[in-house]
């Protein structure tokens, strides 16, 4: 853990953050809202002080209840990975800025997470569906996209009844069931 | 089927002039949709002379199934469009529906040429959940068994790249290489391919008998191997001159381009995970990092010639490794069943094609919440389309091999 690391998160970007700095084992954490992302970023990205050059990661997760991309980088100046988790994005819309202006590289990244979570990538020039095909309408790692032969919740448990015939859920029903705080 | 009849009422399904004037076969159709994106509205507008060929899902040398649509002027590329998904398996949701020793065997055949590491980030991260202290031997038996494998795919790797070139003979002599080495880790994992030997808290299995009398066997001739293999084709003309010079990128590109790995450090980059960030027992182990791209960029030559020097490097941790390996237990003491506390972990290992993480939350349950898998590959081939603008259909396949991408893992 790096606590310099911390305090200076702190005083730079304190008024952006949407919640406390966490650290956990190598990893820091800070918590912003889709409006502060590009301009936290650029600095992150540019300023000599921080030259966080290495984008590691950009995932999507649906915690059952919001929206979060969360973006994991790289800098020589601190020993931990810095986890920028960009929170609050509405379920039923989820909207955040293109981070391809800073790192083109990140065009797929975004293309995978906008397929699979149906996050909108504002600026990104190409976002379309990169794995399913172009007529598929569902987001599969959305919490309300069951498996087909997913028993792991039902009472069985554990044993998965693949010879049992399955009722796939009806797509107006949208049920998640689980959540986490994240 | 009254929709289709009514279609072409004068025509049977096997009437060849299906094929002349049907929709099949036309270049005007592709894509059969409107375009949903600026970038694809641009790609598919063709400028005079210009027309679209497709290569794959099944070419030979896609190294999985990959399909590009290339628009051509000529013999030249003016750009191309990467189709993916054909090898799209879900894997990060079969992961999020399975227990947490289950997904090692889950997350195995991403990147099957090196399954190892695909296990040992997900295995890195479970344990940061966990707050687990994994047994130094067992560290230990990762490092070795880890680099074992990258000194497998990157010699697998040379004789892809010369058989994309049309070198039919390195193939065989890489194979010879591989070979020996997943026999020899088969002795302990019980599998040549799909491994699934890594486990939350350690290793399934110590080092036997078989398995140490294989690999000093080949130790003491892992070099000149590697030196043969070198010979073989490092001093090929045509070789040589079909990937110097192609596929040029620059350090600040490659960064941007969020490239890792090999491909990074042949930019001239240093970045290397093993070093960058400190994982496992590798801070005890002397290696350096090998950097290439001196003369402003990496271009195929540099991609191909760094990956040699590091099977020397992997040969070097791996004799260390020997000298070094302590006694004790494989395993740490964890209970059958995990549940870890609600949290959050992101793990990242050098794996041959660059970075490899996994970012895994957890919400008390024995499945973790959420898991995502990041592989090298799948950024790396984004280089493909930058770097492919105004070569030769050919070369296509050349920069296409010399970045090493692995359909498995790009697909997920």
């Amino acid at each position: 853990m790096d606590r310099s690391l911390r305090t200076r998160l702190d005083a730079r970007f304190g008024a952006q953050l949407t919640g406390p700095i966490r650290q956990r084992h190598d990893e820091t954490e800070i918590r912003l809202g889709a409006g502060d992302l590009i301009e936290v970023m650029t600095v992150l990205h540019d300023d000599p002080d921080w030259e966080f050059v290495v984008l590691a990661d950009l995932a999507g997760v649906d915690t059952g209840e919001q929206m979060q991309v969360v973006y994991h980088l790289w800098s020589a100046r601190t020993p931990d990975w810095l986890r920028v988790v960009a929170d609050g994005l509405p379920r039923e819309d989820p909207r955040i800025p293109s981070l391809t202006g800073l790192w083109p590289g990140a065009e797929w990244m975004e293309r995978e997470t906008y397929d699979m979570f149906g996050i909108i990538f504002e600026g990104n020039r190409d976002l379309r569906r990169i794995y399913m095909p172009p007529d598929y309408t569902s987001f599969p790692l959305r919490k309300d996209f069951y498996l087909p032969d997913d028993a792991a919740r039902s009472p069985g448990g554990g044993v998965r009844h693949v010879e049992r015939s399955h009722v796939p859920v009806q797509a107006t029903e949208r049920v998640v069931r689980r959540t986490v705080k994240a | 089927m009254t929709e289709q009849s009514n279609h072409r009422p004068h025509l049977s399904s096997d009437d060849p002039r299906i094929m002349l004037d049907g929709e099949i076969g036309q270049f005007e159709n592709v894509p059969p949709y409107p375009p949903r994106t600026e970038r694809e509205a641009e790609f598919y507008t063709l400028a005079d002379g210009e027309m679209f060929l497709n290569m794959g899902p099944q070419h030979p040398s896609t190294h999985g199934v990959l399909r590009v649509v290339l628009k051509i002027n000529g013999e030249q590329v003016v750009d191309l469009d990467p189709v993916l998904g054909y090898l799209h398996r879900g894997v990060e949701k079969l992961c999020e529906n399975s227990d947490y020793h289950h997904i090692i065997s889950q997350v195995d055949p991403l990147e099957y040429v090196s399954s190892l590491f695909m296990e040992w980030a997900p295995v890195m991260a479970f344990e940061k959940l966990l707050d687990v202290q994994v047994p130094r031997r067992a560290e230990y038996i990762r490092v070795l068994t880890g680099e074992l494998l990258r000194v497998s795919s990157h010699a697998l790797y040379q004789g892809w790249m010369a058989l994309d070139l049309g070198g039919l003979a390195p193939i065989l002599y890489s194979f010879i290489e591989r070979d020996e080495i997943v026999e020899m880790l088969a002795a302990i994992t019980g599998q040549r391919m799909l491994f699934n030997y890594f486990r939350i808290g350690g290793v399934n299995g110590d080092l036997n008998h078989e398995f140490m009398s294989r690999l000093g066997d080949w130790m003491s001739r892992a070099l000149k191997m590697h030196e043969t293999n070198i010979a073989l084709l490092n001093e090929n003309e045509i070789f040589v001159r079909r990937m110097r010079g192609i596929g040029k990128v620059d350090k600040d590109t490659a960064l941007r381009m969020a490239v890792t790995g090999p491909n990074l450090r042949a930019a001239g980059v240093p970045f290397d995970v093993r070093r960058a960030h400190p994982y496992s027992v590798y801070p005890e182990l002397e290696f350096d990092i090998p950097v290439r791209g001196a003369n402003g960029g990496g271009d195929s030559l540099d991609r191909y010639l760094l990956r040699l020097d590091e099977v020397r490097e992997s040969i070097r941790i791996i004799d260390q490794c020997l000298h070094n390996m302590p006694d004790g237990p494989v395993m740490a003491r964890l209970p059958r069943l995990l549940r870890p506390r609600p949290g959050r972990a992101w793990a990242a290992v050098e794996a041959p094609r660059g970075l490899y993480g996994t970012y895994a939350i957890s919400d008390g349950t024995d499945q973790p919440f959420r898991m995502k898998i990041h592989d090298p590959s799948f950024v790396n081939m984004q280089l493909v389309g930058m770097l492919m603008k105004g070569n030769l259909i050919a070369d296509t396949m050349a920069v296409m091999a010399s970045i090493d991408p692995v359909m498995g893992g790009i697909d997920k």
